[in-house]
């Protein structure tokens, strides 16, 4: 009996397996009319005011559509929005309707400055002048605000109010007591937190806000302000009439509202909360007609419309464990696809979706997201035409160009690298020196040995792919000559080893940077080895992520570190950049101080102005250059490889559908992807409509 | 022995308390955090962290977080907190792909195992005996990434399809068998590579206990009355040499749900390895905490698994 298993269990095994792999060869896979794309990680959730992964991102926007897009050039453009359109309430409050009457008085007088000023309309409400302007920002407001004698003009008062516990009943007494009498404006930001605004100054707004919390244990006013007038930009929508969620039932404003709420919901803790902040509220003026008014002019936040829009009438007044169990992962929207099948590790299936507003696109009748957490074996998904693109390591880049049967696609990424010194301490502390160093190290080298050729050198906080970058900024150049010179004049002259020396103290410090990360790892040793060639001595040291941040960058605890940015097509980086962000978890972790920068960092996130911003935004990036915060390296080219022929895109352009070849833009290859189509299935596409 | 059983798990039930406890505040105490969103996101404000802390209880204390997620393990409620599934839900998603796995794996090294040390056995001193001890050593080494790199690589080359999740892409079958052996073949290359090892671990340890069961007593007597040389190998000295194999089943248990992380990745196979490894780096406490239980729980029970088939088995122990 043992005996007959001894054998006779491996023959069988065998037959088992031999079976297995004649069928393996046998069938044959037939082309289908879809996409298949593969990813390294799998998404979190497909709902997108959950979701912060980039692959979440990408399904989510086969599926979804915000308000507003990014158009093929990267700017703004209206997607279930039909158009949309900004203006701004500007209110002065006068000492009595008397004063606020000839305030008004002043102004029609002046009516030749109204076009200058944007000024559209002008209104008495009571003590208060209502001003109508057709551009937000500060700037038009505040030549408006000069026409008025300070003495008839009252200021107002912020007061922001913290509760370490949820203090829901004195604050809804507060926002009872608004619009009547002293307080002009209440905003919750939360069932802890709390901001009133109210008439006299900021000790006026600080009493107000006391009144209301007497008694209520563990709230406090935290901090007060004071502001001149009250300038709340305005954004209408006026949103598309021929949209239809997945399960058929019309889009309305009704959905981008809920939406908004549930993004501010603190259940929700939705990651995406922040860039909602400076709204005061929404209001829906008809189905198809959404505005959103902001407490200050903050132009970055119209970009945040681009969130994708949930479905009010399936989510509304359902409970978090019932989102999770049934829409998170089957979510519906109004996009091109529908989520179809969704098996955990494996893949995400979206399928064609006949009601898209651009009916008849899409042409594909799926996308298939496939999850292969595999550098190679992703690569030989796409080598196999399992996959039809794979965004390729610059190394390997060669070896595609060559070969005839891909295309390949490249572009300057979102993201830069650097070596940041820590302006704390010295050295780094010395302009001449972080010029020396940035003149010391070889950047066109490194993009040569390190990225193979396919980068170029960073010239500042802002990457060649933005709309506001500033090409003027040149540069610095590699010049070791130079870079001694400014040694010296600093006051670093070689000591007995080699190594630079200051009053005795030798130039020699740690460059850290998070292990696991070769390119980073092979940054340090050419700085290192640059850095050698004129004196300065380098030591390298690397660190699991967590624990550098943790213990190094978080605290501000380094000489010099090796990371990079990734970053959206946003000019506001205030977070990076603003002396106010320094302290420990905040992200200016070098310490970069300069009330110039501060400035211009406050003015362009106030500014709406397209000129206005690319001004803005170029005299900050030259300003921060010229300073060398960091050691600004180089802007990876990322390059996508494709099979050749695989799409072709079908889209409106113009009211008309032309087809085109896959082209680049500026958003990447694959910005069409809603119109691709496989041309060996060109003869059953839908019929073009229109 | 009912009483030793009673005994055992009550020991089994401290200890299992004792692991949860210690694992829970060794991944607590390790550097990162949960956030979905990376630790360096200028999008992110001090109010969303607080609020993301708040609703896992991340901002209460470690002992406080373990109760709380100990709490919600038993009745069952325990949730992730990259998806907030519950976990068990996660678990069991993943766990019939990794049993199957296993199952075919295990059941694999032992009956090639088997049929090695038989061979070797039976060879034992001759030259071919030299050869295969080398050849398993060798077997033993060999790193299960590289041999996987150049299965997935040589298929390419010489078949076209690489072997990737636990269906082939794009195909259409045109019938269930065919269906059902692509499936087979998906388990067949991932669960061979994990059963490398284990093939050659098993033979070395049945060509020794064979050996060993070879200069009994009874194989001399055996031999004495004249039985064919055969019968004293298969019928004497093969069958008792195989008993602890028997009894070493009952610690196969926790292998049966443990994944394999490299073997999963690189194959793509969507198993507990690569769910455990995920939630290591995403700091998925809860999900950890589970995962890190439920093995624990298995190896505990497989011990004593081992310890009652033996008694049975083996009439010469008696359990007290």
């Amino acid at each position: 009996m043992i005996r007959r298993l001894v054998f006779g269990l491996p023959a069988l095994f065998a037959v088992v397996v031999l079976a297995a792999f004649v069928n393996a060869l046998l069938v044959t896979s037939s082309p289908k009319n879809e996409m298949s794309v593969g990813m390294l990680g799998e998404p979190a959730t497909l709902n997108p005011i959950k979701s912060a992964d980039s692959a979440g991102g990408t399904v989510q926007g086969a599926i979804f559509n915000g308000l507003l897009k990014y158009d093929a050039n990267l700017e703004i453009a209206p997607d279930l929005a039909e158009k949309f359109s900004l203006s701004q309430t500007t209110t002065i409050f006068f000492r009595d309707e008397n004063s606020a009457l000839t305030g008004l008085l002043k102004l029609e007088a002046a009516r030749a400055g109204w076009e200058a000023w944007k000024l559209k309309s002008a209104r008495l409400d009571g003590d208060s002048l209502v001003l109508t302007l057709s551009e937000p920002g500060m700037e038009k407001s505040r030549e408006i605000f000069a026409l008025f004698s300070g003495a008839d003009v009252v200021p107002l008062g912020v007061a922001r109010v913290e509760s370490d516990s949820p203090a829901d009943r004195p604050f809804a007494r507060i926002e009872a007591a608004a619009g009547g009498g002293r307080i002009v404006r209440v905003w919750r930001e939360s069932s802890r937190a709390f901001e009133i605004t109210a008439i006299g100054g900021a000790n006026a707004a600080r009493y107000a806000a006391e009144a209301f919390l007497a008694g209520t244990e563990g709230a406090k006013v935290a901090a007060t302000s004071e502001i001149p007038f009250l300038a709340e930009p305005v954004v209408d929508f006026v949103l598309r009439r021929d949209v239809r969620w997945h399960d058929g039932a019309p889009f309305t404003s009704a959905d981008a509202a809920f939406t908004f709420r549930a993004l501010m919901d603190e259940a929700v803790a939705s990651p995406r909360k922040p860039d909602f902040d400076m709204v005061l509220r929404v209001e829906t003026p008809g189905p198809h007609k959404f505005r959103v008014i902001y407490r200050k002019p903050y132009s970055p936040a119209l970009a945040s419309w681009m969130i994708p829009v949930l479905p009010a009438h399936i989510l509304d007044g359902k409970p978090q464990e019932w989102w999770v169990q049934n829409f998170d992962r089957r979510p519906v929207g109004t996009g091109p696809f529908k989520c179809d099948e969704w098996k955990t590790n494996e893949y995400v299936r979206v399928v064609r979706n006949p009601d898209f507003f651009e009916a008849p696109a899409p042409w594909l009748d799926g996308i298939v997201y496939r999850v292969l957490p595999d550098q190679l074996a992703l690569r030989l998904a796409f080598e196999t035409r399992q996959v039809d693109f794979w965004g390729v390591d610059p190394w390997a880049v060669s070896s595609f160009e060559k070969d005839p049967r891909f295309d390949l696609f490249s572009m300057p990424g979102n993201s830069y690298t650097y070596v940041g010194w820590n302006l704390r301490r010295p050295p780094f502390d010395d302009h001449r020196v972080r010029e020396a160093l940035a003149h010391a190290v070889n950047v066109p080298e490194m993009v040569k040995f390190i990225l193979y050729g396919h980068g170029v050198q960073s010239t500042g906080i802002f990457t060649p792919q933005m709309w506001f970058f500033d090409p003027a900024v040149r540069p610095i150049p590699y010049d070791k000559d130079r870079a001694r010179e400014l040694l010296a004049e600093a006051g670093w002259k070689p000591g007995p080893d080699g190594i630079l020396a200051k009053d005795g103290q030798r130039f020699s410090f740690t460059l850290i940077t998070n292990n696991g990360n070769e390119i980073r790892r092979d940054i340090a040793t050419l700085v290192q080895d640059d850095l050698r060639q004129i004196g300065i001595e380098v030591k390298i040291e690397t660190y699991e992520w967590a624990v550098l941040l943790k213990n190094y960058v978080n605290k501000g605890d380094f000489d010099a570190m090796v990371l990079g940015w990734a970053l959206g097509p946003d000019y506001d980086q205030y977070q990076i950049w603003h002396s106010s962000q320094n302290n420990p978890e905040q992200l200016n972790v070098v310490s970069y101080n300069n009330p110039e920068a501060d400035r211009l960092l406050d003015e362009i996130r106030a500014e709406y102005n397209r000129d206005t911003i690319i001004s803005l935004a170029g005299r900050l990036q030259s300003l921060i250059y010229a300073d060398q915060p960091y050691l600004f390296l180089y802007v990876p080219q990322s390059t996508s490889v494709v099979w050749k022929d695989s799409f072709r895109i079908r889209r409106k352009k113009d009211g008309a559908w032309i087809d085109t070849p896959v082209e680049m833009t500026k958003a990447g290859w694959s910005y069409y992807s809603d119109f691709f189509y496989r041309p060996q299935f060109a003869d059953r596409l839908p019929e073009k409509s229109n | 022995m009912f009483a030793f059983v009673i005994r055992r798990l009550g020991i089994a039930a401290v200890l299992l308390f004792v692991i949860s406890l210690v694992s829970f505040f060794m991944f607590t105490l390790a550097p990162g955090s949960p956030y979905p969103w990376g630790e360096l996101n200028p999008k992110i404000s001090p109010q969303v962290k607080e609020a993301f802390r708040k609703k896992f209880h991340l901002d209460r204390p470690v002992w406080e977080q373990y109760a709380l997620n100990m709490r919600d393990l038993f009745t069952g409620r325990l949730k992730s907190i990259k998806d907030e599934r519950p976990v068990l839900e996660r678990i069991g998603e993943r766990l019939p792909a990794t049993v199957i796995l296993n199952i075919y794996a295990i059941s694999l090294s032992m009956i090639f195992g088997l049929l090695w040390g038989v061979w070797a056995a039976r060879r034992a001193g001759t030259p071919a005996d030299t050869v295969s001890s080398v050849a398993a050593l060798g077997l033993i080494a060999l790193p299960g990434f590289w041999v996987a790199y150049l299965v997935l690589i040589g298929l390419v080359k010489y078949a076209g399809v690489p072997v990737l999740g636990t269906q082939s892409y794009g195909v259409e079958f045109p019938n269930l068998l065919s269906a059902m052996l692509d499936r087979v073949w998906h388990i067949v290359l991932p669960g061979t590579i994990l059963a490398l090892g284990g093939i050659a671990v098993e033979s070395r340890y049945i060509r020794a206990t064979v050996l060993e069961a070879l200069k009994e007593n009874y194989i001399r007597t055996a031999r004495a009355k004249g039985l064919p040389e055969e019968d004293v190998f298969y019928k004497h000295a093969l069958r008792n040499a195989i008993r602890p194999l028997i009894t070493g089943i009952g610690s196969l248990l926790p292998a049966l749900v443990g994944g394999s992380l490299i073997i999963e990745t690189i194959f793509a196979y969507p198993g507990m390895g690569r769910l455990g490894y995920e939630a290591v780096l995403e700091r998925d406490y809860p999900t950890l905490l589970a995962i890190n239980f439920i093995v624990a729980a298995l190896i505990l029970l497989g011990n004593l698994l081992a310890d009652v088939l033996y008694a049975v088995v083996d009439p010469r122990v008696r359990l007290e």
